[in-house]
């Protein structure tokens, strides 16, 4: 059975969501769509199937304390596919005040949902001229950022080029790994926010995280990130050792683990990406003789210690 | 020794066996009389195939989408389905099809009928409805969740329901009423109860099962299965309850004093790669079919190990099994559209 791609849609309360899933169904791509939203909006295109779902986010009795995952999904996603071959990709809309962490954790956990389908990406749309103060009074808004893989920086129009670069600043500072795109009314290509692949471990090809420099950050967001670099190899053990603990012991702070490593004594690159405290990692392709073997990890979370990362992280070198 | 061992080895099905495709998803298949099977399709379809060899299947176009959910109706001559479209459709032989009820909006499944009380049940959402033998509207049971499993004590006068955190005992009949709690944390997802009554079986999203002691309400656990357990079928009069979720047809002793407690199951099958997908239990004689994630089947028998390959792998993952209520027809469906048919005659142990 073929493997269909599911896109996450997220985004705060007038953020433009469903502009973005109308001009997805919309545009002329020749594809069919199944929608799972929230509620029945002003969407529904002739070629597509629009699912209801109610967001029942379940705990997994597993031991692991913030593992929760959308039973809703689980059924729905299982349901679809029985209608085989009648679409080509699933987008799934979620609640402006929705937390993503459920949605991608299904994904991670369930092993049907993982047979059947993949998690392309996770695309947050938020409003440019709201989004500083949604920013200061909901946590919702700033996980919807931390979680991103693709950002749309939408209603761009409303506000001055100034008033862009200090909410792209601010954005970065979440969230320094994912995609950003500057639109209006959330006009972007669709190979922008479809086919992205963001969560599959051969296609994190590079990390390039976006850093500010230390004088930039004017705020203080509840979620920020930091990237661990170092030119030395990392003794394999320890760093997945290191990682595993620290998932386990502080995975309900960090929402999101991105990591390419060089292993001493190995040839092939080792990357890795978690949600929450759920980890994947997996040697993917070979360091090409040319590039440098730096390893970079980004964490994008709460209450994170820097130098007691970096200190951990470079006792991990080989 | 293992079946996968013998390449040359015809199956059963080869052998005696009927097969047709039927170009959609086998979402669950049951026989009426006479050895009549129905097959409900992801296309929305419900297939009738007659009792002989030579009978082409004949189909009815019930749903507007998939169909979720089948279940032969308490009289044995025809369906009840719950489609994707939130309805509920019974269907006769004949291709005649009344609408039992319909929810915009919400995936109708599972189903759950009684033949001792007449009564059957759906699952429309957070909302299960009970109907009588006539198709009406008998009361409607509402859950802070989605209900997932479903079952009728055996005399049909109560109706369990799995939900996140537990399983729900009404009493199946109009009025208002606040139904008894059974409490466990996690998500509920498949229900069945024991033929004796005595016991309340659940399959939880963490690969394990859930059981109750109706009695005492005592808790049993039964973990260890690598995938999620879709399916249970007791065997008759409830020696054992066999499970899917496992490379083996996982077994649960429920004869003698205290159920499983402290027993473990037998592990039968053995030999193949695949996880068992279906069980189905024959209706008379100690003896599962069991269906495989690779397409594969297999009969065995509670005390002779070693399994009769029925259906070679291939065709999608083993959607559905079904028995005649005589033990005489075995049904096979995939979700790749392949339907089969054995006939069994009388059971003697097929070499």
């Amino acid at each position: 059975m073929n493997q269909i791609p599911v896109t996450v849609l997220t985004g705060y309360l007038g953020a433009g969501k469903t502009t973005l899933l109308n001009r997805i169904l919309t545009e002329q791509h020749g594809k069919k769509y199944a929608v799972v939203v929230n509620e029945f909006g002003e969407i529904g295109i002739d070629n597509d199937l629009v699912v209801d779902a109610d967001e029942e986010v379940f705990e997994m009795n597993n031991g692991c304390i913030c593992c929760t995952v959308r039973g809703d999904l689980i059924r729905i996603l299982g349901g679809l596919m029985k209608r085989q071959g009648a679409f080509d990709g699933i987008l799934i809309e979620t609640t402006g005040l929705a937390d993503p962490a459920p949605v991608a954790q299904t994904f991670f956990v369930d092993d049907d949902v993982r047979r059947r389908t993949w998690l392309d990406s996770i695309v947050t749309v938020v409003d440019a001229r709201h989004v500083v103060q949604r920013l200061d009074d909901s946590h919702e808004a700033l996980e919807q950022i931390a979680f991103a893989d693709v950002l749309l920086l939408n209603k761009t129009d409303l506000v001055t080029t100034d008033e862009l670069a200090q909410v792209e600043k601010r954005i970065r500072s979440i969230n320094p790994t994912a995609v950003i795109h500057h639109t209006e009314r959330c006009e972007v290509g669709l190979d922008s926010v479809l086919g992205r692949r963001a969560f599959d471990l051969d296609r994190i090809l590079a990390i390039e995280p976006d850093f500010l420099s230390e004088d930039d950050h004017e705020h203080d967001d509840a979620v920020t990130s930091v990237c661990l670099r170092t030119d030395q190899p990392l003794d394999g053990g320890r760093f997945t050792g290191w990682l595993q603990r620290l998932l386990a012991e502080r995975g309900q702070d960090l929402l999101r683990t991105k990591g390419i490593v060089s292993i001493a004594g190995k040839d092939n690159q080792f990357v890795v990406q978690a949600v929450h405290m759920l980890l994947e990692g997996s040697f993917t392709r070979r360091w090409d003789p040319e590039e440098s073997r730096e390893s970079r990890l980004v964490f994008i979370g709460r209450n994170i210690d820097e130098a007691a990362l970096r200190q951990q992280f470079d006792a991990c070198i080989a | 020794m293992s079946l996968s061992a013998e390449p040359d080895k015809r199956s059963l099905h080869e052998r005696i066996g009927t097969d047709w495709g039927l170009d959609a998803y086998v979402v669950g298949a049951a026989f009426l009389g006479d050895g009549l099977l129905a097959a409900a399709l992801g296309d929305g379809r419900v297939a009738f195939i007659g009792g002989e060899n030579t009978d082409a299947p004949s189909f009815v176009s019930v749903h507007d989408g998939a169909c979720l959910s089948l279940a032969a109706d308490v009289r044995g001559q025809g369906v009840l389905t719950g489609g994707d479209d939130g309805r509920l459709v019974s269907t006769d032989a004949d291709g005649a099809t009344t609408e039992v009820a319909a929810v915009a909006g919400k995936w109708v499944e599972p189903i759950a009928v009684s033949g001792a009380s007449g009564l059957s049940a759906a699952v429309f959402g957070k909302t299960v409805r009970l109907f009588a033998q006539d198709g009406s509207a008998v009361a409607t049971f509402d859950h802070a969740n989605t209900a997932g499993g479903l079952a009728f004590d055996p005399k049909g006068r109560r109706l369990a329901t799995a939900h996140y955190g537990g399983v729900s005992l009404w009493w199946a009949k109009a009025g208002s009423q606040e139904p008894k709690r059974l409490q466990w944390a996690g998500s509920h997802l498949n229900l069945t109860w024991s033929p004796d009554g005595k016991y309340l079986v659940s399959a939880m999203q963490e690969n394990e099962l859930h059981g109750w002691r109706i009695a005492d309400s005592a808790d049993m656990r039964m973990s260890g299965y690598p995938a999620k357990v879709k399916s249970m079928s007791w065997l008759p009069k409830g020696r054992y309850l066999a499970t899917s979720g496992a490379r083996e047809v996982v077994c649960w002793p429920f004869h003698g004093k205290g159920g499983p407690m402290g027993k473990a199951p037998l592990d039968l099958g053995w030999g193949f790669g695949a996880v068992v997908t279906v069980v189905a239990a024959h209706p008379k004689h100690e003896v599962i079919a069991a269906g495989y994630e690779d397409g594969a089947a297999i009969l065995v028998e509670i005390d002779r190990p070693q399994p009769v390959l029925i259906k070679r792998p291939g065709e999608g993952a083993v959607t559905a099994l079904a028995w005649s209520a005589d033990g005489q027809h075995l049904a096979v469906g995939t979700e790749g559209g392949f339907v089969a048919r054995l006939r069994l005659s009388d059971w003697r142990a097929p070499s």
